[in-house]
């Protein structure tokens, strides 16, 4: 049972999506699970335990409360440090008591099959964490280790020993953690042969654990001698279970080294760091050759041998520690100096460009370095492996191996892993070894994929497809280390063709497999296909700085043959989804956005082939256009539309690149063929996307329009035309070669002149303003004709009309077509554009204020711009003086259009731009009395006062930065009207309903609100940092900061701690209020009493919060506070004044200073409470000014802290900590940059020392 | 019947009818709908197709907003749905009597006698616990489709 249960274990391991980092924690954890499968609560009871242990408090003593047994637990833990030396770690040396750690024991078997059977889980609970909470539990914990039958008791008592050896690291004398090391390894040892596997493991890693917090304190000698025992048990041992278990510690020992994997321990990042390298450099190599001996040894008993023999288990394990080391993340001498040199820094190592391709299935490049040569490459492994993996292969048929062994799986990925090995372990000799290494390799893994058509028969009848799927990884490790031309070389020795024909065939047959089982439920073939697809990616981005180098001719024609199977599947599947009705409504966000990746790994393909692939996908467009016309009234097109859909998403790919924000250029592949298309209008790329444009202008056509124009085939059209236009339509001129060119190279100017071709035939000057014009009426059709399709109009606003608005050179022409004219009219005069989803009005409103910058003068966009808005504020002002307002104002066709409108409004207000600022000044100016108007009207309606609100906040951000002191004036005075009015109406209220969801709406709409009056605060904020105005806002008696500050104080009631729980709105807010006490303390002070309390009651609040980034605000706020303090009273002024030495309490009560509340505080945080270790330094920061501040009260508590503690040994400890973390590193009493950086460095070693000690005892 | 009553609703009337006809694409989350004859708020929007090539259409989830009940429709978006007429205003809260009415005061200084107390334990605390204490209360009541239920209240504080 327990074997099986390993080998499924192996199994798991192998496992292949685990990633370098996880795997190791995973399998850890797994191996619990899988061998406690009824004792799953040991994990649960694990995490309680730490837990608990993290909330425990100085203050309330943890045995006083418990059951009995704890009490005979206490007593048998010897209570100071001292006994425990003398006692030895060997509980048969010196027992204190025999019968003391009997009971012990006892009470700790007692609470395990206590939990197990759930009979007073509690009790049990708080018995096994007094164990882990107890000082130095050590005795006790071995005592069980060594005589407890039951194997859960003995897990618990390993994990006691390493919680406690952890928290009490800094005062155990050296010899004892050594010793306690070394008790963990000879038990192991010991036991190897145990049944209870997961007991050993975890001895195991606590041992790694333990060996690892020692690792900068033990000298070298400590260390070899360590070692060596370990390496004795791996390599000079006969006994399997001894050898599997020195290696099981060294996987244990490697995860707790690799920074992912390790555990934090409470040490800062440095550490590990140090760790992690010093491991590299002195040992991991060393460990890789131990395993290797092993399993060097075993595998020839493994291939003599015709069935199982227990040495496979120690061999698969040895592969799969040396696969575990080439997965780790080497970062050679060089970096390693840096990295130290760059201290807390060092998790932003370099990145590896070369790792940056496009790839869902993450392929790591293994990088060891140089010094790796000898074990790695010259040594023949490549060979032994792959002589042991043909061995097994044979074997398959007999008992105890099978494709998917623990052996075979491991021996497999690390084939794979080897394929990937590149960088400076290969000599300067051009690549040639390392494509010798890579022959080598090919030649063992070509058996699991060929002949491609029989392996994936064989899978289909029920064969493994596993060693498929690992020689697909293994081809996508080549493609990563290798050009695409070494890439094809590399089979040419072994076959005739060469392994872009075997990667495009294997491929096709994948394909082929996929489309015959499109409903079933067979994952692999997606799994290959996806591999196989990533392979490609890999290939034909790898060079991004312009690969000129195209693939050989048979490579092309590999390409486009797979491709073509590729756009054939593709077109199968769309016409037999075309019926299916299974919900897919969101299939275009689908392919869009997830297939994205999906697609652009086909275009890749199609763009390398692209001199037959484009023509290919004009046939097939133009194909199914006649198909469509010819059935016409007689057949259902519905098919046919859904094949035009998916010809129309793989063209768009194809053809253009995703701009992301930047004007994509035409890609290079493209660019790079056609040199012999002489006349523009012959250009494939031209046909074919005329023919498309000329299918999508039949739209226009009301009848063609009803027959075939489907909303979902508008989509795609309307997608294509986006995505190609922003490619193609109206090239920048820049874009184009220079016609001139020196390089007088003949292929170079054909070049360039297809090229140049292509790019001005949609230009400007050519057929580009023809285009532009069919495309805005297109655009008009789905807006208007299209009523309620959501999805299509925003495509149409969103991506098409954006992305056009955003080009300078199209703009200066969209002006001037009567279409968008039109388009214009329509929307500012008439109705029937209300029906327009609100945000897509928003969006559309925008993208025409934003065409206003097309106009030639400056007047002329700020005329453009009035006569869009002038209609709708015109509306608004005339709607707000209604007498009846009150009465219609609810109405629902009132609510639409006042909706519709604030929509608009705001649309124009985020397209501010310097030169029609002007004009969207004057359309805020008008509805300013409005908007007030509006407020009051309905407030009662949250969906407008969001709007309102909304539109005042877009309006400022656009705004303020250009207004002059007097607009600034009369915004920030409507601001705090608008402030106050919706506070009014706010505060107190509460909403009363018998429906539980509409509450929670409420509060939703409540919180909304609120995070958009924080914006408006903090837009008001950025003039002080930004402002264009001519004149000081001085002179006009306006401060923004007091003005913010009053905003604060209003806001602030109407937050309530409930609201509080949503993190957006809590950082928005932290993070203004930090941002105004660190940019205006002295306005800070200024403040009455009761704003003053408000912000040292949410600072306080917020020191406590568990989100580390609210703390972190928060004590930088508070740094800000206590430095403004300290250094106006050394310049004699009064600082904060009365609120630093009295400060009220809501009930009225006088309490102390508010920063001498905020030392305590703090300081009860960071020596008792449980925080992230990356606050540390902030919190330094703002310890440091309020000590200095504060400093009778800082001796006070230092004072009380001392007495309190009890131990001797630790109340020295403690004075000295105390002592240098104020005096050591030269820290003197200013607040300057130098003295902050000490007191941070005197914070951490501060806290290593003492938190240990404080915060259990 | 009290005369206030009859005032109000006539006066509810003479402006417009109960109900507007809205594109259904065109109502949002948060709007109002009416469904199986009942004024409900919008707590979910969702867009489907008919057939893969076919028309959008509507989901609406909504809630009743007198009786708290879950409603669902679906309808083709370019259609038009009703939306009802929801009208809130604000009351002074003058007297709770023992028969479970309260007495408010009305914008023109007279008094509306025939609303009931929620019945609701918890929403009847709020009020009648705010109203012991002496506080000034407004109360926001809602109206819509021949209907009318407290909805809100506010503390205005006890000075004025």
């Amino acid at each position: 049972m327990v074997k099986r249960r390993e080998e499924e274990w192996q199994r798991y391991y192998a496992a292949w999506p685990l990633k370098r980092p996880v795997m190791a924690k995973v399998v850890s954890d797994y191996f619990v699970r899988l061998h406690s499968h009824n004792f799953a609560w040991i994990h649960s009871l694990h995490y309680g335990v730490l837990r608990a242990h993290l909330y425990f408090r100085p203050t309330a003593p943890a045995h006083s409360t418990h059951h009995s047994a704890v009490s005979h637990l206490s007593l048998a833990v010897p209570s100071s440090a001292t006994t425990m030396y003398q006692a030895g770690y060997h509980q048969n040396t010196a027992p204190p008591d025999m019968a003391q750690l009997q009971a012990t024991m006892r009470s700790i078997e007692l609470a395990c099959s206590s939990i197990q059977m759930h009979a007073n889980p509690a009790a049990a609970e708080a018995t096994i964490l007094s164990l882990n909470q107890s000082p130095q539990p050590y005795q006790a914990c071995q005592f069980i280790l060594e005589n407890s039958e039951l194997a859960n008791a003995r897990f618990l008592a390993a994990g006691a020993i390493r919680d406690a050896a952890i928290r009490e690291w800094s005062f155990l004398e050296t010899d004892y953690k050594k010793s306690l090391i070394r008790f963990c390894w000879l038990f192991i040892m010991k036991h190897a042969g145990s049944h209870e596997g997961y007991v050993q493991a975890k001895v195991a890693s606590v041992a790694a654990q333990l060996l690892k917090r020692g690792w900068l304190d033990f000298t070298a000698a400590d260390k070899e001698a360590i070692f060596l025992e370990v390496k004795q048990a791996v390599t000079g041992s006969q006994i399997v279970d001894v050898q599997y278990m020195g290696i099981n510690f060294l996987e244990s020992l490697v995860s707790e080294f690799s920074p992912s994997t390790s555990t934090a321990m409470g040490l800062p990042r440095e550490f590990h760091e140090q760790c992690r390298t010093s491991l590299e450099l002195d040992y991991i190599k060393e460990f890789y050759c131990w395993a290797q001996d092993a399993a060097l040894n075993v595998s020839h008993r493994i291939i003599g041998s015709d069935s199982a023999i227990p040495e496979a288990k120690v061999c698969s394990a040895a592969l799969r520690l040396m696969l575990q080391i080439l997965n780790w993340d080497f970062k050679g001498k060089k970096n390693a100096v840096e990295s130290s040199k760059r201290g807390l820094d060092v998790y932003c190592g370099d990145i590896k460009p070369e790792s940056n391709f496009l790839g869902r299935s993450e392929c790591i490049l293994v990088q060891p370095g140089s010094l790796w040569r000898d074990v790695l490459i010259s040594s023949g492994q490549v060979g032994w492996i792959l002589n042991l993996y043909g061995a097994l292969r044979q074997k398959f048929s007999c008992e105890g191996y099978w494709l998917d062994c623990p052996l075979a799986v491991s021996a497999r990925k690390l084939i794979v892993q080897f394929c990937s090995i590149t960088g400076t372990i290969f000599p300067s000799d051009g690549g040639y070894m390392q494509r010798q290494s890579l022959v080598q390799l090919l030649s063992g893994i070509i058996q699991w994929i060929e002949p491609p058509n029989a392996v994936l028969k064989a899978i289909e009848c029920g064969r493994s497809e596993s060693e498929l799927l690992d020689g697909c990884r293994a081809l996508m490790s080549m493609a990563a280390v290798s050009t695409p031309l070494v890439f094809d070389q590399l089979l040419k020795s072994l076959r005739p063709y060469g392994t872009l024909t075997l990667l495009s065939v294997l491929m096709s047959e994948v394909i082929k497999c996929l489309m015959e089982n499109l409903s079933e439920e067979e994952t692999w073939s997606w799994v290959a296909r996806d591999i196989l697809l990533d392979t490609w990616t890999a290939l034909l981005t790898l060079d991004s700085s312009g690969h000129n180098d195209l693939l050989p001719p048979e490579g092309i024609s590999a390409a486009a043959n797979l491709f073509a199977i590729i756009v054939e599947s593709e077109l199968k599947a769309a016409s037999a989804s075309a019926f299916s009705d299974d919900n897919e409504y969101d299939y275009l966000h689908a392919s869009v956005s997830a297939m994205d990746e999906r697609l652009s790994s086909y275009a890749l393909i199609a763009r390398v082939a692209s001199g037959a692939t484009i023509p290919f996908l004009t046939t097939l467009f133009s194909e199914r256009i006649t198909r469509l016309h010819q059935g016409r009234g007689t057949t259902d097109p519905t098919e046919t539309l859904e094949e035009l859909y998916s010809l129309l998403l793989i063209a768009g790919h194809v053809l253009a690149d995703e701009g992301q924000g930047e004007i994509p250029l035409v890609p290079k592949d493209i660019q790079a063929q056609f040199t012999d298309v002489v006349d523009a209008d012959k250009h494939p790329v031209v046909i074919l996307s005329g023919s498309i444009i000329r299918f999508a202008e039949q739209s226009l056509d009301p009848e063609m329009r009803t027959s075939f124009f489907s909303p979902r085939l508008m989509e795609a059209v309307i997608w294509f035309l986006a995505r190609w236009s922003s490619t193609y339509l109206m090239p920048p001129e820049e874009n184009k070669g220079n016609k001139s060119g020196e390089n007088n190279n003949d292929a170079q100017v054909r070049l360039e002149h297809s090229k140049n071709a292509l790019l001005s035939f949609f230009g400007e000057y050519n057929q580009g303003k023809l285009v532009l014009d069919i495309i805005i009426r297109i655009s008009l059709t789905t807006l208007v004709s299209y009523p309620g399709e959501k999805d299509l109009q925003g495509l149409t606003c969103y991506q098409l009309l954006h992305g056009l608005v955003r080009r300078k050179n199209v703009i200066s022409h969209l002006v001037s077509l009567d279409s968008w004219r039109d388009l214009a009219n329509v929307f500012a005069n008439e109705r029937g554009l209300f029906s327009l989803n609100a945000a897509h009005q928003r969006s559309l409103a925008e993208t025409l204020a934003l065409s206003a910058s097309g106009m030639k003068t400056s007047e002329a966009s700020n005329q453009y711009i009035k006569s869009l808005t002038n209609h709708m504020t015109a509306n608004l002002a005339e709607l707000s003086c209604k007498n009846d307002l009150k009465h219609i104002a609810q109405q629902p066709d009132i609510l639409l259009l006042v909706s519709c409108l604030l929509e608009r409004l705001r649309g124009v207000a985020s397209a501010s731009e310097p030169r029609t600022q002007k004009a969207i000044y004057e359309m805020g100016f008008t509805v300013m009395n409005p908007i007030l108007i509006f407020i009051e009207a309905y407030k009662h309606e949250s969906v407008v006062v969001y709007l309102l609100l909304k539109f005042v906040v877009d309006w400022v951000d656009g705004q303020i930065i250009y207004l002059e002191a007097r607009e600034t004036a009369a915004a920030v005075d409507f601001c705090t009207r608008l402030l106050q009015l919706y506070s009014s109406h706010n505060i107190g209220k509460i909403s009363v309903s018998l429906s539980n969801s509409l509450l929670s709406e409420a509060d939703t709409e409540r919180y909304k609100d609120l995070r958009a009056l924080l914006q408006l605060l903090a837009n008001l904020c950025s003039k002080d940092l930004v402002d264009f105005a001519s004149e000081s806002l001085e002179a006009y008696g306006v401060s923004i900061s007091q003005v913010v500050f009053m905003g604060l104080h209003i806001v602030t009631p109407l937050i309530t701690l409930e609201l509080l729980k949503y993190p957006k709105l809590c950082h928005s807010y932290f993070s203004l209020l930090s941002h105004m006490l660190e940019i205006y303390p002295e306005v800070v002070a200024q403040l009455n009493v009761e704003a003053f309390g408000h912000i040292a009651e949410t600072l306080d609040f917020g020191l406590h919060h568990q989100d580390g980034e609210v703390v972190d605000l928060c004590l930088r706020a508070l740094k800000a506070l206590a430095s403004y303090h300290y250094k106006e009273k050394g310049m004699g002024k009064v600082g904060l004044g009365s609120h630093a030495t009295i400060s009220k309490d809501p009930g009225g009560k006088v309490q102390e200073g508010v920063l001498s509340r905020f030392l305590c505080s703090l300081l009860q945080l960071l020596l008792f409470e449980d925080y992230s270790t990356d606050l540390v330094s902030s919190a330094a920061d703002a310890l440091f000014p309020l000590i200095l501040c504060e400093q009778n009260v800082y001796q006070n508590l230092v004072n009380e802290l001392i007495e309190r503690q009890t131990n001797q040994m630790f109340r020295l400890r403690l004075t000295n900590a105390l002592q240098s973390l104020t005096n050591s590193n030269n820290l003197s009493t200013t607040l300057d940059r130098v003295n902050f950086q000490r007191f941070r460095k005197n914070l951490h070693s501060f806290l290593i020392e003492v938190r240990g000690f404080l915060r259990t005892l | 019947m009290s005369d206030e009553e009859h005032h109000f609703e006539s006066k509810a009337d003479a402006g417009a009818s109960k109900t507007f006809p809205q594109q259904a694409g065109t109502i949002r989350k948060n709007g109002y709908i009416v469904i199986k004859g009942r004024p409900c708020k919008v707590v979910e929007v969702s867009t489907s197709k008919t057939g893969k090539h076919g028309h959008a259409k509507c989901h609406f989830v909504a809630i009743d907003i007198f009786n708290g009940k879950k409603l669902e429709d679906i309808v083709p978006s370019s259609h038009n749905c009703d939306v009802p007429h929801v009208n809130r205003t604000d009351y002074q809260l003058i007297d709770i009597s023992e028969d479970g009415f309260v007495s408010l005061l009305t914008e023109t200084g007279n008094t509306k006698d025939d609303l009931k107390l929620p019945t609701d334990e918890n929403l009847l605390g709020q009020i009648k616990s705010g109203f012991e204490e002496g506080k000034d209360l407004v109360v926001s009541v809602m109206s819509a489709m021949g209907e009318e239920q407290i909805c809100a209240l506010k503390d205005i504080g006890p000075k004025n």
